[in-house]
């Protein structure tokens, strides 16, 4: 059986750098009782619970989500823990979706979050092996040399990272939930230090606490609520190895891969075209530009021209993050299920002042890991 | 129930359990569990739709621990893939679901984690309520020990009782190559080893060991090609409860209650004492009777066969102990189990589990049988 799966409700929190007015449980509840307000639901509606989060070391709590069955509202429930490193949010939304798409569910609830302000992210992230000294680095270290060399391959002039920030932020700005909500000109973006060359201060993702949840049900549940849904169309997790010889990290094939199957699965042939809007993964303001071409919006070589020319800015062809995305919010764990979420409030029409105009199709995607893993849905607003 | 898909187990492999797996990483010791569970199947990895692996990144002490056991799944060219930090027997759950869902005919699933490089008590107190219940410095002994005492409280069972399940489990796990503990040890033995905490005894508790491990799911129309007697899946069902430990009655497991009666409601049975054997993913004897009374088991019966295996006390490999205990199942039921073999066994019921005092329990009825026609 695979039947249709909607987005009945979305909650998230107010993300900041430091939520200590909340503990971990209080975070995730927050954003869990908003979305059961938002889709008129309460827990006893709910039939399973799929929580999702990065690296348990970032808060120090191992398999926290035994620790959060109360705070979820799981108790004698099923409740799965997904982890697929930066992917996690949105391959844990996928992993609900099957859930209702088997028909063993109806209502499923579907959490994601990180409260970096508990750790140290910079130490969680730089694993200490055998025998090698670690990098300490983080995840801004790993990336910058395929930010370079997509611009040595595209020969993209060097205000394409600047400008897609001043983009991102201009979002943010609409975006009551955002993190960063403070416009910035290119010129001060360009002013920040240069942490890891291309990368300055400027153009890296805030470390942020937060968390988002969504209600997810059948056809059936889902004409019923209060809302008009989001319907899912199609929702794929994909990982590569990463010792391959040849593997581009630049644009990674299973990034493509994975586009390739939602877009066939949602029926979209011309993603430029077709899709009204969508929140990439875009921790580091670079990626913009590599997933536009990675995930087929663009030739190769091009994405950075479709920035340039402004049709990736709210208002523009194809408005990218309107909510001022990673860019703006990270919450790691949470990072992923946001632009899912994100994607989904859109095409109910209820993004708030940074709705798309007529936004019908939008697609929602996270990466992680090494650039290895992939997770994408496209919602739209008819089935 | 509405009628599922017939899925089915048609590999599995692990390497035996050993206190320390000395010249491998765990990702290299996935490797052969992989390639041996393909070519029991006698296929190729790209015959395989999805994969799911299960590990947990406080065990390999390191973020992201999984990652690197994409290279031992053969993760080239790009797989549908999903991690869960969690036992591997529910990575095998969230397969199942997805060829109900009938988005794969195949699956791979894995488990690893090199137990012997962590501290396993140390993680287990790092599960705990970061705020209130962590700081008191309880691992899973001591909060395991407090179960006990309150089921011992409460039904009068004795130290010779948990002996004698705990012999048992010793006796039976003798025959199982796989195992860490292979000897069989007399409930007069155990019963004057010493309290590690009491009422728990050094002769009750698991040793710390470590493997890897692969199973392979086949939905019907495949299964039949990948083995020549698959083991189907008639039920499947899992729950958690609170964590907090006064929150609820830790003499009783209203969550695995409440998952076998689901799972044995979708298998069509009416009680769990209907199969030949159980594999109980319980990790002392005093949380075995619990979920024995839970289930519905006579932990002294002699039918159901209980943890034919030896079960988790002869070999507990984080994050594999629950998987171990579904490709035990399978091994019994497709002719596989050589000496330790129940004679006659056409139907079992299989139990994983994590967290504290079984916090989170799932239970599975197998047959060799399809279950719907």
């Amino acid at each position: 059986m695979r039947r249709p799966v909607a987005v009945v409700g979305v909650g998230q929190t107010h993300h900041a750098s430091r939520r200590s007015d909340v503990s971990i449980a209080g975070l995730v509840r927050e954003a869990v009782d908003r979305a059961l307000l938002d889709a008129g639901l309460e827990h006893k509606d709910i039939d399973a619970v799929i929580i999702g989060k990065a690296p348990d070391m970032l808060e120090g709590v191992a398999q926290p989500e035994q620790y959060l069955v109360g705070a979820v509202g799981a108790h004698l429930k099923p409740m799965l823990r997904v982890h697929t490193a930066g992917s996690v949010g949105a391959s844990t939304a996928i992993t609900a979706a099957t859930h209702v798409a088997s028909g063993l569910y109806n209502r499923v609830l579907t959490v994601a979050f990180e409260k970096q302000s508990e750790g140290n992210t910079m130490w969680a992230l730089s694993p200490n092996l055998p025998f090698t000294p670690p990098l300490v680095a983080g995840a801004g270290g790993y990336f910058a040399p395929y930010c370079r060399e997509y611009i040595a391959r595209s020969k993209a002039p060097l205000h394409i990272g600047p400008l897609t920030m001043v983009y991102a932020r201009e979002n943010g700005a609409r975006n009551e939930y955002a993190h960063l909500r403070e416009p910035v000109t290119i010129e001060q973006v360009m002013d920040t230090p240069m942490l890891w060359d291309p990368i300055r201060f400027g153009e890296t993702c805030p470390a942020s606490d937060g968390a988002v949840a969504m209600i997810l049900a059948s056809e059936e549940l889902a004409r019923k609520g209060p809302r008009k849904p989001a319907w899912i169309k199609a929702g794929y997790t994909f990982a590569e190895a990463m010792w391959v010889p040849n593997r581009d990290q630049v644009s990674p094939k299973a990034g493509q891969m994975c586009a390739r199957k939602v877009y066939e699965a949602a029926g979209i042939t011309e993603p430029w075209k077709e899709i009204d809007t969508a929140e990439l993964y875009v921790p580091f303001s670079w990626f913009q530009a590599m997933w536009l071409e990675n995930l087929g919006f663009c030739p190769e070589g091009e994405g950075w021209k479709a920035i340039d020319r402004g049709d990736t800015r709210f208002g523009g062809k194809l408005p990218i993050d309107p909510s001022g995305g990673v860019l703006c919010t990270n919450p790691i764990g949470a990072s992923g299920m946001l632009r899912l979420a994100e994607a989904a409030l859109q095409v109910m029409g209820r993004a708030g002042a940074h709705q798309v105009e007529g936004a019908k199709t939008a697609l929602g995607h996270a990466y992680g890991g090494g650039a290895q893993y992939f997770a994408m849905w496209i919602v739209s607003s008819e089935l | 129930m509405a009628q599922l898909r017939n899925v089915a187990i048609v590999g599995f492999a692990q390497l035996p359990v050993v206190a320390r797996d000395e010249h491998r990483t765990a990702t290299e010791m996935l490797y052969p569990a992989v390639r041996q569970a393909l070519e029991q199947c006698g296929v190729g990895r790209d015959d395989i739709d999805y994969q799911i692996a299960g590990s947990t990144d406080y065990m390999d002490g390191r973020p992201f621990g999984f990652v690197a056991a994409l290279e031992s799944m053969g993760s080239w060219p790009p797989r549908e893939d999903l991690h869960l930090e969690m036992d591997g027997i529910f990575c095998a759950y969230y397969a199942w679901l997805r060829m109900q869902a009938g988005y794969c005919d195949t699956a791979l699933v894995v488990a690893h984690g090199k137990v012997s490089e962590g501290e396993p008590r140390r993680v287990s107190n790092l599960q705990m309520d970061p705020y209130y219940h962590a700081p008191l410095g309880i691992d899973a002994t001591a909060s395991s020990a407090l179960q006990a005492s309150m089921f011992m409280a409460r039904t009068g069972v004795s130290d010779r009782d948990l002996a004698r399940v705990a012999a048992r489990n010793r006796k039976h796990g003798a025959s199982n190559p796989d195992n860490q503990l292979r000897s069989a040890v007399s409930a007069e033995e155990l019963q004057n080893t010493p309290f590690v905490v009491e009422p728990l005894r050094a002769g009750y508790l698991p040793p710390v060991g470590e493997t890897a491990t692969c199973l392979i799911l086949a939905a019907e129309g495949k299964a039949e090609r990948l083995c020549d007697r698959p083991v189907w899946i008639h039920g499947v069902e899992h729950r958690s409860e609170l964590q907090t430990l006064g929150a609820r009655d830790l003499s009783r497991s209203a969550g695995a209650k409440l998952a076998s009666e689901k799972a044995l409601a979708m298998a069509g049975l009416d009680r769990a004492d209907q199969v030949d054997f159980a594999e109980l993913a319980a990790t002392n004897p005093a949380e075995e009777m619990v979920l024995c009374e839970a289930l519905g088991l006579d932990p002294f019966g002699t039918r159901p066969v209980l943890n034919p295996s030896g079960g988790p006390l002869c070999a507990d490999p984080i994050m594999s102990t629950g998987l171990i205990r579904l490709g035990e199942a399978f091994r019994q039921l497709s002719g596989r189990a050589g000496e330790r073999a129940v004679s006659g066994a056409e139907r079992a019921l299989v139990h994983g589990q994590q967290g504290h005092c079984l916090q989170t329990n799932i239970v599975w009825i197998c047959g060799t049988k399809r279950r719907w026609s």
